[in-house]
């Protein structure tokens, strides 16, 4: 029992991401890959081939397309891309991976050596240092429950997962704060699925991440202590990040005192992370005893990448979330809360941005994202799809904030409006004005209009003139049903006022 | 004589495209003679009966509308026991693999089947390609036509054994430290293993991953450049092979005159070969002198460290190449209540596999392990670029390399108890596997210490991707030696 009080307590955190790429096929074999969209439902067992199956004879093939997403998320986070690398086998024995070994990427990863920064919870920049980020093949999985529900007393193994390409990013031990940690984690996402190589769903294990926690105290004599690092493993959401992190943080201090173990060989143990009692169990005291056995796989050749290779990635990676953000705040004067909304989808942002550059919108930005985040935004949650999966042409959008610009239309035809645009291609001002939507300014139409309203009303129209102006909305209801929504409200006000007296 | 037994593939092809023969008269004999004969050698494993025949006619259909039934057309084949074919059983000589059925056809069989041959038959090999005997095998021994006491050499003693023995023209087999070469050279028949890369192993069960090459049994020279032109090439299915087809590999006229033949010292030292192999070899080397060939000899001082840096690579290899043998999906499990899954997978390997197999999956696993695996496998691995570059050095003064093929002329079963002296049975051609490079061994007369009668072979090696000259060569030795297959003892 260590009761020394302890001056300081430092964490240290790094951390591994595990992102599974939605390339067509799989990592060695031409079957589709089920963290693809299109065959993310596929039934148990139906994404097989004699390669995922291993069966005796058959032999891996490299998708590039998942090397070349990997290059693209290396070359996003500043990475190296290696000349030459290669592939090794990680050889162990269970029932989710069929060859008993994973091909996976060992002394020679494909990208090398980067950096991304964060705005860190100290109110700093900071930069998180990437050590290396390797290709391998995910393993199937293990359940005990039969497809359709109910439950298997024995194990059952669905292989669809098995081979699907996954991308291991590694950082340094850069960071200091459980908040940093699930800050990078998620911007990390948003620029993987700004890249196109996962659609980040974390409940569907898309991203998975592990980190690796220690403390370093400094006791009050002096002494430095660092405590025994745990990897923790397997989280799929920012939440079981934050919070098993922040479980370390104290559990870490008083496992010292109980039993003094600091860092050292062999220190090393793994946990998981139990989401309803909010804490990390141990799962393996000593990481060092699996003997993995790792050799250069003879079945595959080794990964030659030259220059023009790389810049022709690098030419597909679009402008990044976080670059865009710092432009549309900066530029355009947009809140970040409102930037960070457009920016989850990249298709958002691109259409965003096109409605911006249209002439029609003014490149009034702040009014585009306006009308994007409320009223489009809310068609589009009625029909349970994107922003820009409506049907709507940027230069339509861009068309309703000219219309509005210049009060050619009431705020209470941009729903009908927008819904009429979803189904033509027609540009938004005729769209308005076959459906009458324009702004009336002609007096006698509007006079007639008017008339006509106290006539059918005469009761109301009798007490306006008494001074009862409540009743003034009745007659202004008579006048805009008549008028299809074209009359402008205040005009019309305006002009029964004039006419009662 | 009359029945076909020693006919070519050449002269099977040009007889069913000339339709005076039909594919399926060919494939009723050949059938008939396995199951009349399978018997006294134990060469094939599975005969696929109704599937050949079934094959056959349809030749005859494409022969009987004009249309081209291909360069092999109603050749028969024998297929090695590790090369998955969508006929029969597929089971690498092991139990763990009984009554296993492969959904997939490999590459080579693909490629010949589209060229008209027909797989006849699995023939029996060591367990897993595990062996220099084929007494490894778990469907029994098989036994050497010359002389049924005696191994017909391994791993592909089956498909040597048919070949020998005149049951088809032609079988596959795979060598991965001469598992070709030797049985050919103790059955009395021409096996090529072709240079690393040159034929797909996509359907071949891997062994050593980086040693591992398909190549065929023939009883000609000739017939074995064909058999290779057609499994030969670029497959987008096995990473590993090389780009481009295989023309560069069409035999061509070697004369003689002008061969610059290269003699390893180290292949002839006095002592270490059966007096009968030196003196056959040694004949050979002076009949080709004077047939013009220039003679130099060669130093290729690795020759005998080839064995011990194989031993550690190819097992390494077989480690992991053979995990997936775990009894989860196919394969034997194991009939034994087991409390845990790792309990299942070491009953079942431990019943499936034989004892050889366990024991080159153990010292795989113990080389590959930390702590060992510099010591080992890294060393194996540096030895092995230094065997390749001495090959280099050597084809600088010379197009091919000449000596025995195995020391000895084939043995009798269960003589080499202890694994050291059956390893030592590749000592002439596991370096050929280690550097990539092309070899053939041919039969060149009869001999042996105990009474004579076994055949000797000769091996020739060539640069890697080299066959052209590989094999115009031994087209020419072979027209010095005219070995009379025919004299092989028939039932």
């Amino acid at each position: 029992m260590n009761d020394q009080p302890v001056r300081t307590k430092q964490l240290k955190v790094g951390l591994e991401i595990h992102v599974e790429l939605q390339t067509r096929s799989k990592m060695f074999t031409r079957t589709p890959n089920v963290a693809h969209p299109e065959f993310e439902g596929a039934d148990p067992n139906t994404l097989v081939d004699p390669v995922v199956a291993a069966l005796p004879g058959s032999l891996p093939v490299m998708n590039k397309a998942a090397v070349e997403m990997s290059m693209m998320v290396g070359l996003a986070l500043g990475c190296e891309i290696s000349e030459f690398s290669k592939w090794d086998r990680k050889n162990y024995y269970y029932p989710d991976l069929p060859k008993g070994y994973q091909i996976s990427q060992y002394d020679l990863p494909l990208c090398l050596d980067g950096a991304y920064t964060i705005d860190s919870v100290h109110g700093d920049r900071r930069r998180i240092g990437i050590t290396r980020a390797h290709l391998e093949e995910d393993t199937g999985k293990l359940g005990h429950e039969l497809p359709g529900g109910g439950s298997y007393p024995g194990s059952l193994v669905d292989l669809n997962r098995a081979g699907t390409p996954l991308l291991e990013i590694v950082t340094e031990p850069d960071f200091d704060h459980a908040e940093d940690v699930v800050t990078f984690a998620q911007e990390l996402r948003g620029l993987c699925r700004f890249l196109g190589v996962t659609q980040g769903v974390m409940q569907k294990g898309h991203m998975r991440f592990e980190p690796n926690i220690n403390l370093e105290m400094v006791l009050d004599d002096g002494t430095v202590v660092k405590t025994p690092i745990v990897e923790v493993k397997n989280l799929n959401s920012f939440r079981a990040v934050l919070g098993a992190i922040q479980h370390e943080y104290d559990r870490q201090e008083r496992a010292w005192r109980e039993d003094g173990l600091v860092m050292g060989p062999g220190a090393k143990s793994t946990r998981g992370w139990d989401d309803e009692r909010l804490v990390t169990v141990l799962q393996r005291e000593k990481e060092d005893a699996h003997d993995y056995r790792y050799f250069p796989d003879p079945d595959l050749v080794p990964v030659v990448v030259d220059r023009a290779w790389v810049e022709e990635v690098r030419s597909r990676i679009p402008e990044l979330p976080s670059s865009r953000r710092e432009r549309y705040v900066r530029d355009h004067g947009l809140r970040e809360k409102d930037a960070d909304v457009l920016l989850e989808e990249r298709s958002v942002t691109e259409f965003f941005e096109a409605v911006v550059e249209h002439p029609d919108s003014g490149g009034d930005a702040a009014a585009v994202c306006k009308l994007l985040l409320n009223q489009i935004a809310k068609l589009a949650n009625e029909r349970g799809c994107l922003i820009d999966q409506l049907g709507l042409e940027a230069a339509q959008v861009a068309g309703v904030v000219a219309l509005r610009r210049e009060d050619r239309i009431g705020a209470q035809s941009i729903d009908p409006l927008l819904v009429r645009l979803s189904e033509t291609d027609e540009p938004a001002d005729a769209v308005a004005e076959l459906a009458g939507m324009l702004v009336v300014r002609d007096d006698s139409q509007l006079e007639q209009w008017c008339l006509a309203a106290i006539e059918a009303n005469a009761q109301a129209a009798d007490d306006v003139r008494s001074g009862k102006m409540a009743a003034i909305g009745r007659l202004m209801g008579h006048v805009m049903k008549a008028s299809g929504g074209s009359a402008d409200a205040k005009v019309v006000q305006a002009k029964l006022r004039e006419l009662l007296g | 004589m009359s029945d076909g037994r020693f006919e070519s593939c050449h002269g099977i092809r040009d007889a069913v495209r000339s339709g005076t023969r039909t594919a399926v008269e060919v494939i009723t004999e050949t059938l008939a003679r396995i199951d009349r004969e399978n018997e006294r050698t134990n060469s094939f494993r599975d005969v696929f009966h109704e599937e050949a025949l079934a094959a056959a006619g349809r030749i005859d259909r494409m022969v009987a509308k004009g249309e081209d039934p291909g360069v092999l057309a109603g050749v028969p084949v024998g297929i090695k026991d590790n090369i998955a074919t969508t006929e029969g059983t597929l089971c690498c000589g092991s139990r763990m693999l009984e009554g296993y059925r492969s959904p997939f056809d490999s590459t080579v069989v693909e490629r010949l089947r589209s060229a008209g041959a027909i797989p006849v038959g699995h023939t029996n090999c060591d367990e897993f390609a595990m062996g220099s005997s084929t007494e490894t095998c778990y469907f029994g021994a098989v036994r050497n036509p010359w002389d049924p006491a005696r191994v017909p050499g391994g791993s592909s003693g089956g498909s040597a054994a048919a070949v020998g023995a005149g049951l088809v023209p032609l079988a596959l087999g795979s060598d991965t430290g001469g598992s070709i070469r030797q049985p050919a050279s103790m059955c009395g028949c021409v096996g090529l293993k072709p240079s690393y890369g040159r034929v797909s192993r996509y359907g071949l069960v891997a062994f050593g991953s980086s040693l591992d090459q398909i190549g065929p049994f023939t009883r000609s020279v000739s017939d074995a450049a064909l058999a290779l032109e057609v499994i030969g090439g670029f497959d987008r299915l096995d990473s590993t092979s090389v780009e481009g087809t295989c023309e560069d590999c069409r035999i061509g006229e070697v004369p003689l005159e002008g061969l610059r033949i290269g003699v390893p010292v180290q292949y002839m030292d006095p002592g270490s070969n059966e007096p009968d192999v030196a003196r056959g070899v040694e004949e050979v080397i002076e009949r080709a002198r004077s047939g013009g060939a220039t003679v130099v000899e060669v130093d290729l001082p690795l020759t005998d460290k080839g064995i011990s840096t194989y031993y550690v690579i190819a097992p390494a290899e077989a480690s992991s190449n053979l995990a997936r043998f775990d009894g989860i999906r196919y394969g034997h499990r194991t009939d034994r209540a087991t409390a845990s899954v790792d309990e299942l997978y070491a009953a079942s390997r431990a019943e499936g596999f034989g004892e050889e197999v366990q024991r080159r999956i153990m010292l795989g696993t113990y080389v590959l392990s930390s702590g060992y695996y510099d010591a080992y496998y890294n060393r194996a691995l540096q030895v092995r670029r230094l065997i390749k570059e001495e090959f280099d050095r050597a084809f600088e003064s010379c197009d091919v390399l000449l000596g025995p093929t195995a020391p000895t002329t084939a043995f009798k079963l269960g003589s080499k108890l202890d694994p050291m002296s059956m390893y030592l049975c590749d000592v002439y051609t596991v370096n050929a596997n280690m550097a990539g490079i092309c070899g053939v061994s041919i039969p060149i007369g009869l001999g042996g210490t105990d009474g004579g009668g076994l055949p000797i072979g000769l091996q020739l090696q060539a640069r890697a991707f080299d066959e052209a000259t590989l094999l115009g060569a031994a087209r020419s030795l072979e027209r010095l030696v005219e070995f009379g297959y025919e004299r092989v003892p028939c039932v």
